[in-house]
C-alpha cells in the first residue's frame, strides 16, 4: 500500500515531478561525464608514463632508490632473471635495461640527457619507444641512437646526422662516443620527446664500461590492479639483492596527481549532491505542506508517524532511483557519443608535458558507478528526513484544522 | 458505555493567549446511540469531538473509551486504538486522492492488517450498501460531494468500529445529498448497530439524530433524548 501509494502520489503534479527529474538525471548525467572523462584522463596518465618506459614492474639491484648510479647495478645481467620471469603467467613482457646520465652534443648544441641502453627487441614490448618512430627507423644497427623530436630540434639533428655522447664510466672516467642518428621519436611524452636518448645495450655497456652489468630490468604485466601480488611473486622467486617495486613506488609524483584529480571529483560530486539534496527536500516540503489535512486524515484513521514518515521517504526514494537511472542511463550516451575523445590541442598544446593526451577521451568501469548511485541514494533518503518527520510529527488534530 | 468525558477542560494557548475551548464538560455515550453535538462557530463541539476521538488530549478531566483511561496513552497506542476502535468522517479531504473508491475503503482495513481478499470482500460489500456498486474504481475527483461522503462512510463502517465520529459531515453537501446521506447513515445505525456521534450546527442532522447535546462557550447547556430521530 505504501509503494503503492508513493508512487502515485509523484505523479499527483507531474510538472513538478518532471522538474525534480530532470534536475536530478542532469546532475547525474554531468557527474557521470565528469567521472568518465576523469577516469580517462587520470587512466591515459597512467598508461603514458607505463608505456614511456615506467612499465608496471622495474627491478633494480638493492641500494638503488637511495643511489641511483651506474655502482648499484645487476651484475649477472638477463639470465638469471629469465626464468623467474618466465615462470610468473602475469608476466606478459620484460626487458632488460642500463640507464646513466651524459651529455649528448651536436655541431650546434649540446644537451644533458639521459642515456637508455636497450634490447631492440625486447624494449618493443615494454614502451612506446619503438613504435614512435616518426623518422627514419628503430634502433638496429650498432653505433646508431634514437631521439625524441624535440631534443632533435634543439640539437638540430636529423637522420644520418652524428652526435657525440660523453658521460662518466663505471670507473670514473670520462668516456665518449659518436652514434648516428638513426630514428626521430614523437610521443606525448616529455621524456620520450625531450629528456631520453636510446642506445643498444651493448653499445651503452661498451660506453660505460659495464660489461654485462644492468641497472634494471622493466616489466609489463597482464593487469594493472594485480602488480602488487606479481612484485610479491616477483621478490620471493627472484636471488636476494635484488629490489622489486611497483610503478607507484617508483612515480609517487603521478601518484598523487592521480589522488589529486580523484578528490577534486568527488568535491565535485558532493557539491551536485548536496544541491540535489536541497532540491529534493524542498520540493518534498512542499508536497507535504500541501497534504497537510490529508496526512492528518490518515493520521486520525490510525495511520501511524512511522508509516507517514516511511511513505514520504518512500516518495523521495522513487524519485530518486528514477532520476539516479535516467542521469545514469544519460551519462553513459554523453560518455558513448564521446567516445572518440575531445579535442583540446587548441588550447592546451602542453599538456603532454604532463602525460595528458590532448584527445580527452572518457572512460568507464562499471564499479565507478556503484559508489556514486549508493551515495545517491542515501543523498535522497536523508534529503527526505525532515520533510517526512514534518509529516510524521504533525497531531492529527492541528493538521485537521489547516486550511 | 462506549466513551464518556469526565470534567474536562481544553485550554488553548496562542501567544500568550488562552482561550478555553472547554470548560467541565461531561459526556457519556452508548451504543448504538445517534447522537449530535450541536452548537453554534466557537461552542467546543469540534473540540469535544476531537478529544473523544483521541485526535486531542484534555488540559484536565478524563476520557474514557470501553474502561480504557486515554490520558494514560502514549501517541502511538492512541493511533493504534483509532485505528482499532473508531471511524471518522470529515467534512472535507476525506478521501487520499490517488486511491480509488475501493482502495480508500480498504485503507484503514489495510493498516488493521486484515488479510487482502477479506479486505477486498467486506469493501465492496460495504460499497454496496452504501449504494455505491459498481463505482469501485473511480477516483475521488471523479466522484461527486455526496458520493466521496458515501465512500468516508464506507470506509468508517468496513472497519467495524465501536463509534463513528463524524465532524461536519454535511456542511459541503446541498440538502438534497445531506438528507440522502443521513438516512444511509441511519440505515446503518438501525440495522448494524453502528454508535454515530456528530459534530455539526446542521438543523438537518440536528433533526435527524435521536440524542442532541448542545454545547455553548465550552460547556453543555442542554442534552436532549429524543423519541426517535426524523430525517
Amino acid at each position: 500500500m505504501l509503494f503503492r501509494m508513493a508512487w502515485r502520489n509523484l505523479w499527483r503534479n507531474p510538472r513538478r515531478t518532471a522538474v525534480v527529474l530532470t534536475a536530478i538525471s542532469v546532475g547525474i548525467a554531468g557527474c557521470v561525464l565528469s567521472m568518465a572523462i576523469n577516469l580517462g584522463v587520470m587512466t591515459g596518465m597512467i598508461d603514458t608514463a607505463i608505456r614511456s618506459g615506467l612499465g608496471h614492474i622495474q627491478i633494480h639491484a638493492d641500494g638503488w632508490d637511495d643511489n641511483p648510479e651506474l655502482e648499484v647495478r645487476l651484475t649477472e645481467g638477463e639470465v638469471p632473471f629469465a626464468s623467474a620471469l618466465d615462470s610468473i603467467p602475469e608476466v606478459r613482457r620484460w626487458a632488460p635495461r642500463l640507464q646513466a646520465q651524459g651529455l649528448v652534443a651536436s655541431a650546434r648544441a649540446s644537451v644533458g640527457v639521459s642515456i637508455v641502453g636497450v634490447d631492440p627487441e625486447r624494449e618493443r614490448g615494454v614502451s612506446v619507444a619503438a613504435d614512435s618512430i616518426d623518422e627514419g627507423e628503430w634502433l638496429g644497427e650498432p653505433k646508431r641512437l634514437v631521439l625524441g623530436y624535440k631534443l632533435a630540434s634543439r640539437l638540430e639533428a636529423e637522420i644520418g646526422t652524428k652526435l657525440v655522447i660523453s658521460a662518466q664510466d663505471l670507473g670514473g672516467e670520462l668516456t665518449g662516443q659518436a652514434y648516428r642518428v638513426a630514428g626521430i621519436i614523437r610521443a606525448s611524452s616529455r621524456d620520450l620527446d625531450d629528456g631520453l636518448v636510446f642506445l643498444r645495450l651493448e653499445d651503452a655497456q661498451s660506453l660505460f664500461g659495464m660489461g654485462n652489468a644492468i641497472s634494471e630490468v622493466v616489466i609489463v604485466t597482464e593487469d594493472r590492479e594485480r602488480v602488487g601480488l606479481i612484485q610479491q611473486k616477483l621478490q620471493s622467486s627472484l636471488a636476494s639483492g635484488s629490489e622489486v617495486r611497483t610503478w607507484e613506488q617508483l612515480e609517487p609524483l603521478l601518484v598523487y596527481m592521480v589522488q589529486s584529480f580523484d578528490s577534486m571529483a568527488w568535491i565535485m560530486y558532493a557539491a551536485v549532491f548536496i544541491a540535489m539534496a536541497f532540491g529534493i527536500a524542498n520540493v518534498l516540503l512542499m508536497a507535504v505542506f500541501e497534504r497537510t489535512r490529508e496526512i492528518g486524515m490518515m493520521r486520525a484513521v490510525g495511520m501511524s508517524r512511522v508509516r507517514v514518515v516511511a511513505m514520504v521517504v518512500l516518495e523521495s526514494t522513487l524519485v530518486t532511483m528514477i532520476g539516479l537511472g535516467l542521469g545514469v542511463g544519460l551519462g553513459l550516451v554523453g560518455v558513448w557519443l564521446l567516445r572518440d575523445g575531445i579535442d583540446i590541442s587548441t588550447w592546451a598544446g602542453s599538456l603532454d608535458d604532463y602525460g595528458i593526451e590532448s584527445v580527452l577521451k572518457p572512460s568507464m568501469r562499471p564499479r565507478d558507478m556503484i559508489a556514486p548511485l549508493l551515495i545517491g541514494a542515501l543523498t535522497a533518503i536523508l534529503s527526505s528526513f525532515w520533510p517526512a518527520l514534518r509529516a510524521g510529527l504533525a497531531k492529527p488534530a492541528d493538521a485537521l484544522r489547516r486550511i | 458505555m462506549i466513551i464518556e468525558s469526565i470534567d474536562v477542560t481544553k485550554v488553548y494557548e496562542t501567544r500568550g493567549v488562552e482561550t478555553r475551548a472547554l470548560d467541565g464538560v461531561s459526556l457519556a455515550l452508548e451504543k448504538g446511540e445517534f447522537t449530535a453535538l450541536a452548537g453554534p462557530s466557537g461552542s467546543g463541539k469540534t473540540t469535544l469531538l476531537n478529544l473523544l476521538g483521541a485526535l486531542d488530549t484534555p488540559t484536565s478531566g478524563k476520557i474514557q473509551l470501553e474502561g480504557v483511561e486515554l490520558s494514560e496513552l502514549s501517541p502511538s497506542k492512541l493511533s493504534e486504538l483509532r485505528l482499532r476502535k473508531m471511524g471518522f468522517v470529515f467534512q472535507a479531504y476525506n478521501l487520499i486522492p490517488v486511491l480509488t473508491a475501493r482502495e480508500n475503503v480498504e485503507f484503514v482495513m489495510e493498516l488493521q492488517s486484515v488479510p487482502a481478499a477479506d479486505r477486498r470482500k467486506r469493501a465492496d460489500h460495504v460499497l454496496e450498501r452504501v449504494g455505491l456498486g459498481g463505482l469501485e474504481e473511480k477516483r475521488p475527483l471523479e466522484m461527486s460531494g455526496g458520493q466521496q461522503q458515501r465512500v468516508a462512510v464506507a470506509r468508517a463502517i468496513a472497519s467495524r468500529p465501536s463509534i463513528v465520529l463524524a465532524d461536519e459531515p454535511t456542511a459541503n453537501l446541498d440538502s438534497a445529498t445531506a438528507t440522502r446521506l443521513l438516512e444511509l447513515m441511519a440505515q446503518l445505525n438501525r440495522e448494524d448497530q453502528v454508535t454515530f456521534l456528530f459534530s455539526t450546527h446542521d438543523p438537518l442532522v440536528m433533526d435527524a439524530a435521536r440524542r442532541v447535546v448542545r454545547l455553548h462557550d465550552g460547556r453543555i447547556s442542554s442534552d436532549e433524548v429524543k423519541e426517535s430521530g426524523r430525517t
